[in-house]
């Protein structure tokens, strides 16, 4: 009844995301491995100081994409968790109350270990799949390298993140069943504001309340809606740089990644916003409220933070690739000439608009079709 | 006025007939009672009359405009300015607090009165208090406050005291009656206590999908003076 193998897949989100960051880690680390010997053939300066910018580059990404990416992943898994208790409350409350121990019910929680193992694996897999095209990228004139299998690799990206997701989803699922059964059963009793009400809170109407009161309830879809439009505006931007800066294939991979994290985080926050409000909607319905005025009182709120998200991801590329080139290039004679590109950035922005609006218009479509009697036949 | 003619409604494809022919009239200012069996679909016509469900067949006409033609987006509109609902299971958005529940029902006819109303059904001192934290009878009382405040021109009200006690009930009763009086609204009542159906114009008894009896009150009788 409480997580089951039918749960795993539930975690695209993490899947995905856990796919990105070990395809792009495996690529780069073996070909890390596999081209550091060069170092000690290498006679020539300028190629040894391609070599070295080379391997600079393929450390630099797999530390800071890899680090990145499994951390989010990691936060996902945690969202993910929380949503699930919440969402099973009532169940959750009533095993509690009957006497299963926090232990006992957060064990289960491990099965999400498998998630992440389905993740690491296809990332792996396609992580040698495209080796051959990067390490003929990459050669640039320096001596062929040989594609090797490191199990040490095999370790470090597929079975230990898989352990180490699986003991923390467990270790977080047991802090989080900590709150009596109660609690669970009735919902975590809320903290009195002794502030005394503004008048502008007085008069606020319903629709703004439940705008308001959904995002305060729901924080943590903000940050991903934010970090959506982040990735969205950073990596198709960088890609575009890094088409003309580095390889063609840099280029598409970092754009790929960007619209696959950019469309999967988002499309994961805002179904699990809707379908965390769908009896709220389905009330409203009934009561007259239209589904244009439904959509706002829930999704209105994160507007900001996707401004917010592609504002910040903006500056965070020109300043990582200012950086990575000055770091990165710094011993090569040709230093590639970078700035910031404005008429990609109108692009992107203008793309990024349509998409965010097909994406609220796709969830119009959703809660058109939630109904109250969907909700009466769950009670 | 409400006309309805022949109501069926069916689920399952068919293999559940809930309501089997229903026909009936309810002028405006009317207060009906439907009484009857539990399953014998006094939710479902309820639900039906109010544009939530639509038929299988059969008509509802409201002043003229027969509602079980419209579409989703004309009921919701048509829902939104006459429609007031009291649910069996309340419905109410456990995440807000009372008073933004009731505004939820007020905001949309542009009611700014709702605290009274809260008054009135006792709940000012939880009025801060999320719909989590309060007892059923409290919760149903809250549904009955966002229901009024919306000021309908037809209110359905199903169960509306099952989860009070006694003086509570009367209470309630007695302040939804009054209102009716002084805003000649229709109200249509689901109850399984007999007395109430002693406050009503007319009284419709309902038997496995099929209205058995129907008659009129010769006098009305106010909330304190039915028994219990
Ligand atoms: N979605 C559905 N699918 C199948 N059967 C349904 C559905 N909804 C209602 N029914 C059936 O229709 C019948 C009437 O239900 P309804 O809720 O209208 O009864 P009721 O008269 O309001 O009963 P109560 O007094 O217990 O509230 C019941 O037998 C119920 O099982
Ligand atoms: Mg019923």
């Amino acid at each position: 009844m409480i997580v089951g193998i039918k749960d795993v897949f539930k975690l695209v989100g993490v899947i995905i995301v856990v796919f990105c960051a070990i395809f792009v880690c495996t690529f780069f680390l073996n070909f890390y491995i596999d081209a550091k010997s060069l170092e000690l053939v290498l006679n020539d300066e300028e190629l040894l100081a391609l070599h070295r910018a080379q391997m600079a580059t393929a450390k630099f990404t797999c530390a800071i994409s890899g680090g990145v990416l499994m951390l989010i992943a990691l936060v996902m898994l945690v969202f993910y968790i929380k949503l699930y208790i919440d969402s099973h409350a009532k169940q959750l409350g009533i095993l509690k109350a009957m006497g299963y121990t926090e232990r006992e019910i957060a064990l289960r929680f491990s099965v999400f270990g498998i998630s992440v193992f389905f993740g690491c694996a296809a990332g792996f897999g396609c992580g040698f799949a495209i080796m051959p095209l990067i390490y003929s990228q990459m050669s640039n004139g320096l001596p062929e390298i040989t594609i090797g299998f490191h199990p040490s690799v095999l370790v470090l990206f597929v079975i230990l993140p898989t352990l180490i997701f699986s003991a923390f989803a467990c270790v977080y699922a047991f802090f989080a069943l900590r709150s009596p059964a109660n609690e669970l059963l009735r919902g975590k009793p809320e903290k009195l504001s002794k502030k005394p009400l503004k008048v502008s809170e007085k008069e606020r109407g319903f629709l703004k309340e439940m705008c308001i009161k959904t995002l305060s309830s729901k924080k943590s879809l903000a940050f991903f809606v934010a970090f959506a439009c982040f990735c969205f505006a950073a990596m198709i931007q960088m890609a575009v740089s890094m088409y003309k800066l580095s390889t063609k294939t840099m280029g598409i991979i970092i754009f790929a990644i960007g619209a696959v994290l950019a469309v999967t985080s988002i499309l994961m926050a805002i179904t699990s916003l809707v379908n965390g409000n769908s009896k709220n909607i389905a009330i409203m319905k009934a009561y007259g409220y239209s589904t244009k005025e439904c959509a706002l009182a829930v999704l209105r709120g994160y507007h900001f933070f996707a401004l917010l998200g592609f504002a910040v991801g903006t500056v965070y590329q020109y300043v990582l690739l200012s950086v990575m080139i000055n770091i990165v290039f710094k011993d090569v004679g040709a230093v590639p000439e970078y700035s910031f590109n404005v008429s990609v950035f109108f692009i992107t922005l203008a793309v990024f608009i349509v998409f965010y609006e097909a994406v609220m218009l796709l969830y119009s479509f959703r809660i058109n079709k939630i109904s109250l009697k969907q909700v009466m036949e769950e009670n | 006025m409400i006309c309805v003619k022949d109501l069926v409604k069916t689920y399952k494809g068919g293999a559940v007939k809930v309501l089997k022919g229903i026909s009936l009239d309810i002028c405006d200012g009317e207060f009906v009672v439907i009484t009857g069996a539990s399953g014998s679909g006094k939710s479902t016509l309820m639900n039906v009359l109010s544009g939530l469900e639509k038929p299988d067949s059969g008509s509802i006409v409201y002043d003229g405009d027969n509602i079980s033609e419209m579409n989703e987006q004309q009921l919701t509109v048509f829902r939104r300015k006459k429609v007031g609902f009291i649910f069996q299971h309340y419905y109410l958005l456990s995440n807000l607090n009372v008073i933004q529940n009731v505004k939820m029902g007020a905001d949309l006819t542009g009611n700014k009165d709702y605290n009274e109303i809260i008054e009135k059904v006792g709940l000012t001192a939880k009025c801060k208090n999320r719909i989590s934290e309060l007892s059923g009878g409290e919760q149903q009382r809250v549904s009955i406050a966002r229901a009024l405040a919306k000021k309908p021109n037809y209110l359905f009200l199903d169960e509306p005291t099952g989860a009070l006690d006694e003086s509570t009930g009367r209470n309630v009763l007695d302040y939804i009656v009054r209102l009716q009086r002084e805003n000649g609204f229709t109200m249509i009542l689901v109850t399984h206590n007999l007395n109430i159906a002693e406050m009503a114009d007319t009284v419709i008894k309902m038997n496995s999908g099929e209205i058995c009896v129907r008659y009129k009150n010769t006098t009305k009788k106010s909330a304190y003076e039915i028994g219990w």
